[in-house]
């Protein structure tokens, strides 16, 4: 038989794939370089299928790259400069061991820099795209803007980091979309929907910073390097969205309203105004100087039946995002010295309320503590002298409960000295037959409607809780229910007939019978329900069965918990009296 | 020929000409040996004819020139002698300030001759040429001297785009990038070539290598104030990944320890009994070979009749062969027409287990599904190393602030992005280079001082 015989490794996965050593040697790169390269391409490593067929009959692990990726590599400008760059060191490296200082200006002078626009045009080729990548940039810009300038990166990168973050808190507060916000052990989570995406980040606290060595700063620098890019990039279409003037400038009526007193003690007067920018407490200018800008109607279409049920359930839910909006609007806070002033002023000016902080703690303070209107003083400390009766004084755990309820929250459980109720994370949700914490089902009631509990006085707050508590439970309970209540109607039915018998016989006036019409369909509806589990067939019912036996065990686990928590907190009570 | 000579003479009758011979001494030409010249070369003329004098004189004029602005003899007397009165009183010196510097005096215009005239300046302009030039201004036209200003090409200045272009600026600008729309006007072949259009990118490259998201969230137990219950199930869940980690320490541990107990008792042992059974072991021994013995001679007999047995089949042992086999192929080709008779009344059974088959398919692609699924969650093994995750941030009871100014963070931010960029297959889990010392280091206590020991 004819033909050539096949060599092994020359065709299939084994001439897909390349190693990340080969693939160096083909762009004449230094491995630096070459990984720089890869991630501002957004070109990753893959894991073969057949390890064995692509690593030409050895096992050892490697990293592997696709051909075609590296292929396209090729083409990449950017790999000139690179190029460039490795002789430009080269030069200077000489120029400085000769002692040419006039040759190192020169070449410093002339130092190959590259531009990555058109990186960011074509992995983002909408703007969509970038929005919904945009979480890592802003976690890796707040990240780099809180390091210390020692030297882990260029100083440069940290004050872009700085302004980009600072432009897109300003956003932010202008654009009023923070939807939740979750104080962790880690840093700060807020979450926030711009143009129908979530976007969510991470800002670690100020000063918490130990460099840990197992982290490859240069990777991570060539990361904040993009996503300094993109999110300028995508920071400038978002200005331009609400029509606001890029970069940013603070609008001239708030802009005379900052204290201008000892300005030269914060900073100097180029970074002044960056500094008054991150103070957040003034709104930005817009391009156009817009009246109160008009709430959108939503178009009203002729609609019928369902349609319009779903309009109206929209419209109301609509309304209450508006609401959510204006949640502090009106209100005057005060931030004392010992509470995170950033954080806390941009979660509040993204809610529409007013924020300041004593002159000395930071640039841009707009009023004084002796201010007669502000109506809450933030406070973390465990008492203060000479309060002022017209505010209250609260922790700032308040601030953040209120934004994850969307209610302003009763301002009693975060007094002075109160031991605070627990801050729930506003990323869980919970599915049916969850345990719930008693908080949250407390704060689920309030945004419900039972305003009246929360008017009430504090020692009422206890009982509504555990009326909440008791709603809940027997939400729960409902289904098992639904299998119960009709035997015990056949009970009651029983009961009667034997009453019946017992009784002498006796004729009364008829009754009219009172149909609930609502009832009537229930009992229709479970009936149904028990004969289509009768007719289920042997597989299915055993199926069925497993389910509900889950759903039983969900409930039981939750009741049980519910039932310690309880018993917890009537210890601690108990505790509490026996202390007092 | 004539022509030619006549200039010469006629040079040689002005009164400014100097003859070749008219040096100053014309003893010195004759002294010596005679050089003899050829004449009629102006080279010649210029080499050995001397001119001294006349330079001389010209530099005088010169030196006179500029010394004074003009030739000695032609100035009146009185600028060139003074009468002497004594000395002049000196005027107090305000210190050396008042001296002018030396590199000025050295930059100073030391000639006395006077500029050359701009000849131009003093032209009356032509009336005619004015008119002219207003016309043609008047049109557009500019002059050629100024047209060649507006076309000479300006020197590139020496720009520092170096620190505005860096990627890093702070001050950087930013633009709509999505919104404009490049225009290609050139030709699309043109710009192939030249590398000025960028290759598309493939649609493949956008995907992800992972459905995880970018930032995972802590679990409600890791909130600074956190509820009870999610603060114990973190608590658990960080335990239970302690238990396993440390089962695992423990388990290496043990599969490294040296035993001393064991090895010490079996070691005894062996020497108690080591005398004991001694003899009985030997005859066992002994025993045991010899019958091996025997076993391996039959065996060996046994192979070489193997070899030695290939022996020519008969011609009636082939037969019987091939009938054999013919007979056999019938067996089995009516067995097969038989079954599928038979098979035609299982249909139905075939028809079940076909099914069944299906199912088990089915059963296995969807498994097969969702552990694909689940593996696109897990990050893959990118290289040497296995991705590791980080430690678990949390915090124990007694380590739970009361306040969030006294919340003491957990973790590290920095890490925990570097980790994500990890899991999520973008980079692939490398470690930082070890130090490698080339050469040992060597102690030497020196003589200076001694190390306290």
């Amino acid at each position: 038989m004819g033909g050539l015989q096949k060599k092994k490794f020359e065709r299939g996965s084994a001439t897909n794939y390349i190693t990340r050593n080969k693939a160096r040697k083909k762009l004449q790169l230094s491995l630096p370089d070459f990984r720089r390269l890869c991630i501002l391409k957004g070109i990753y490593p893959h894991e073969p299928k057949h390890k064995k067929k692509v690593n030409k009959g050895s096992t050892a692990p490697r990293t592997f790259y696709l051909l075609k990726d590296i292929r396209f590599l090729l083409h990449e400008p950017i790999v000139g400069k690179f190029r460039e760059y490795k002789v430009f060191v080269r030069k200077l490296k000489k120029a400085y061991a000769k002692i040419e200082w006039s040759d190192v200006e020169r070449l410093k002078e002339n130092k190959p820099t590259y531009k990555l626009d058109h990186i960011i045009r074509e992995r983002f080729p909408t703007f969509i795209d970038a929005l919904r990548d945009i979480d890592d940039a802003l976690c890796m810009c707040f990240l780099f803007s809180t390091f210390a300038r020692t030297g882990k990166c260029h100083v440069q990168t940290i004050q872009l980091c700085r302004r980009l973050t600072v432009e897109w808190m300003n956003y932010v507060i202008a654009s009023r979309c923070l939807k939740k916000v979750f104080l962790s052990i880690k840093g700060i989570y807020y979450q926030a929907e711009v143009m129908g995406q979530l976007i969510t980040w991470l800002v670690p606290y100020q000063f918490s910073h130990d460099h840990p060595t197992d982290v490859d700063y240069r990777v991570m620098a060539t990361f904040t390097e993009l996503y300094t890019t993109l999110l300028g990039f995508v920071n400038f279409r978002l200005y331009q969205s609400l029509n606001l003037v890029y970069p940013p400038k603070l609008d001239s009526k708030s802009e005379s309203e900052i204290n201008e007193q000892n300005e030269e003690d914060y900073a100097m007067s180029s970074e002044s105004y960056l500094e008054k920018l991150s103070a957040l407490s003034a709104s930005l200018a817009r391009v156009v100087s817009s009246v109160e800008e008009e709430e959108a109607q939503l178009d009203q279409f002729p609609t019928e039946g369902e349609d319009m049920e779903n309009m109206e359930a929209r419209e109301k839910e609509l309304k209450q995002e508006e609401k959510a909006k204006k949640l502090f609007e009106g209100l005057k806070f005060f931030l004392n010295r010992e509470v995170p002033r950033e954080s806390l002023a941009f979660v509040i000016r993204s809610f529409g309320g007013e924020v300041s902080w004593d002159k000395s703690v930071c640039i841009g303070s707009t009023y004084e503590v002796t201010d007669e209107t502000i109506t809450h003083q933030i406070v973390d400390r465990p008492s203060v002298d000479n309060q002022y009766i017209n505010r209250f004084y609260i922790q700032p755990q308040w601030v953040y409960d209120c934004v994850n309820a969307k209610i302003l929250l009763p301002v009693e459980d975060y007094f002075i000295g109160v031991t605070l109720p627990p801050h729930l994370s506003p990323f869980v949700e919970e599915k049916e037959g969850d345990y719930v914490p008693p908080e949250k089902l407390k704060i689920v009631a309030m945004q419900q409607g039972h305003k009246s509990v929360t008017e009430d006085e504090e020692n009422e707050d206890e009982d509504s809780n555990e009326e909440a508590e008791e709603e809940e439970e027997d939400n729960d309970e409902e289904e098992e229910e639904e299998d119960e209540e009709e035997e015990e109607n056949l009970k009651k039915l029983e009961e009667q007939r034997s009453k019946g018998k017992s009784l002498q016989v006796k004729v009364t006036p008829g009754k009219m019978k009172v149909e609930n019409p609502a009832r009537l369909e229930q009992e229709e509806k479970a009936e149904e329900k028990r004969l289509a589990i009768m007719m289920m067939k042997k597989k299915e019912k055993y199926l069925y069965d497993k389910i509900m036996f889950g759903k039983k065990r969900k409930v039981r686990e939750a009741n049980k918990l519910a039932a310690k928590r309880k018993a917890h907190d009537d210890a601690e009570k108990a505790k509490k009296k026996a202390r007092k | 020929m004539a022509a030619a000579r006549k200039p010469k003479r006629v040079a040689a009758s002005q009164p400014g000409f100097l003859t070749l011979k008219s040096s100053t001494n014309p003893t010195d030409l004759y002294s010596s040996k005679r050089k003899r010249v050829n004449k009629n070369k102006k080279k010649n003329w210029n080499k050995h004819s001397d001119i001294n004098d006349v330079e001389d004189f010209l530099e005088d004029i010169r030196h006179q020139e500029r010394t004074t602005g003009g030739l000695l003899a032609e100035k009146p007397d009185d600028s060139l002698f003074f009468v002497d009165i004594g000395q002049p009183k000196k005027i107090e010196e305000k210190g050396k300030s008042s001296r002018p510097l030396r590199i000025d005096l050295i930059l100073q215009h030391d000639s006395l001759v006077p500029p050359p005239k701009d000849v131009l300046a003093y032209q009356q302009p032509n009336a005619k040429k004015l008119r002219r030039s207003a016309q043609l201004a008047a049109k557009g036209v500019a002059p050629r001297r100024q047209k060649l200003l507006l076309n000479r090409r300006t020197a590139p200045r020496p720009t520092k785009n170096a620190i505005t272009e860096a990627n890093n600026n702070p001050n950087r600008d930013y633009y709509d990038i999505w919104g404009q729309e490049t225009k290609d006007t050139a030709d699309p072949w043109y710009l192939q070539q030249t590398k000025k259009k960028l290759v598309k990118r493939p649609e493949k490259l956008n995907a992800k290598p992972s459905v995880l998201p970018a930032v995972e969230v802590i679990a409600p137990g890791g909130s600074y104030n956190p509820d009870f219950f999610a603060h114990q199930s973190l608590l658990q869940e960080a335990h239970e990944i302690e238990v396993v980690k440390q089962k695992e320490e423990h388990k290496i541990e043990r599969q490294l320890a040296y035993n001393k107990d064991d090895a010490a008792t079996e070691t005894i042992f062996q020497e108690q009994v080591q005398g004991l059974v001694e003899g009985e072991d030997d005859d066992e021994v002994w025993a045991s070979e010899g019958d091996e013995g025997d076993e391996e001679q039959e065996e060996e007999d046994g192979a070489v009749g193997a070899i030695a047995v290939a022996q020519k089949k008969t011609e009636r042992q082939r037969k019987r062969e091939r009938a054999e086999k013919v007979k056999e192929q019938q067996r089995l080709a009516e067995k097969q027409e038989v079954e599928k008779k038979q098979q035609l009344f299982q249909l139905r059974t075939i028809k079940t287990s076909i099914k069944k088959e299906d199912q088990k398919t089915k059963e296995r692609q969807t498994k097969r599904k969702a552990k694909q699924e689940a593996q696109k969650a897990q990050p893959r093994r990118l290289g040497r190393l296995k991705f590791q995750p980080q430690d678990m941030e949390v915090q124990l009871s007694d380590e739970l602030a009361d306040s969030l100014r006294r919340l003491k963070p957990e973790g590290s931010v920095l890490k925990d992005r570097f980790k994500s960029l990890q899991k999520r297959n973008l980079i692939e889990p490398r470690e930082r280079a070890k130090f490698k010392r080339r050469h040992k280091v060597k102690y030497v206590e020196k003589r200076a001082f001694r190390e306290i020991s």
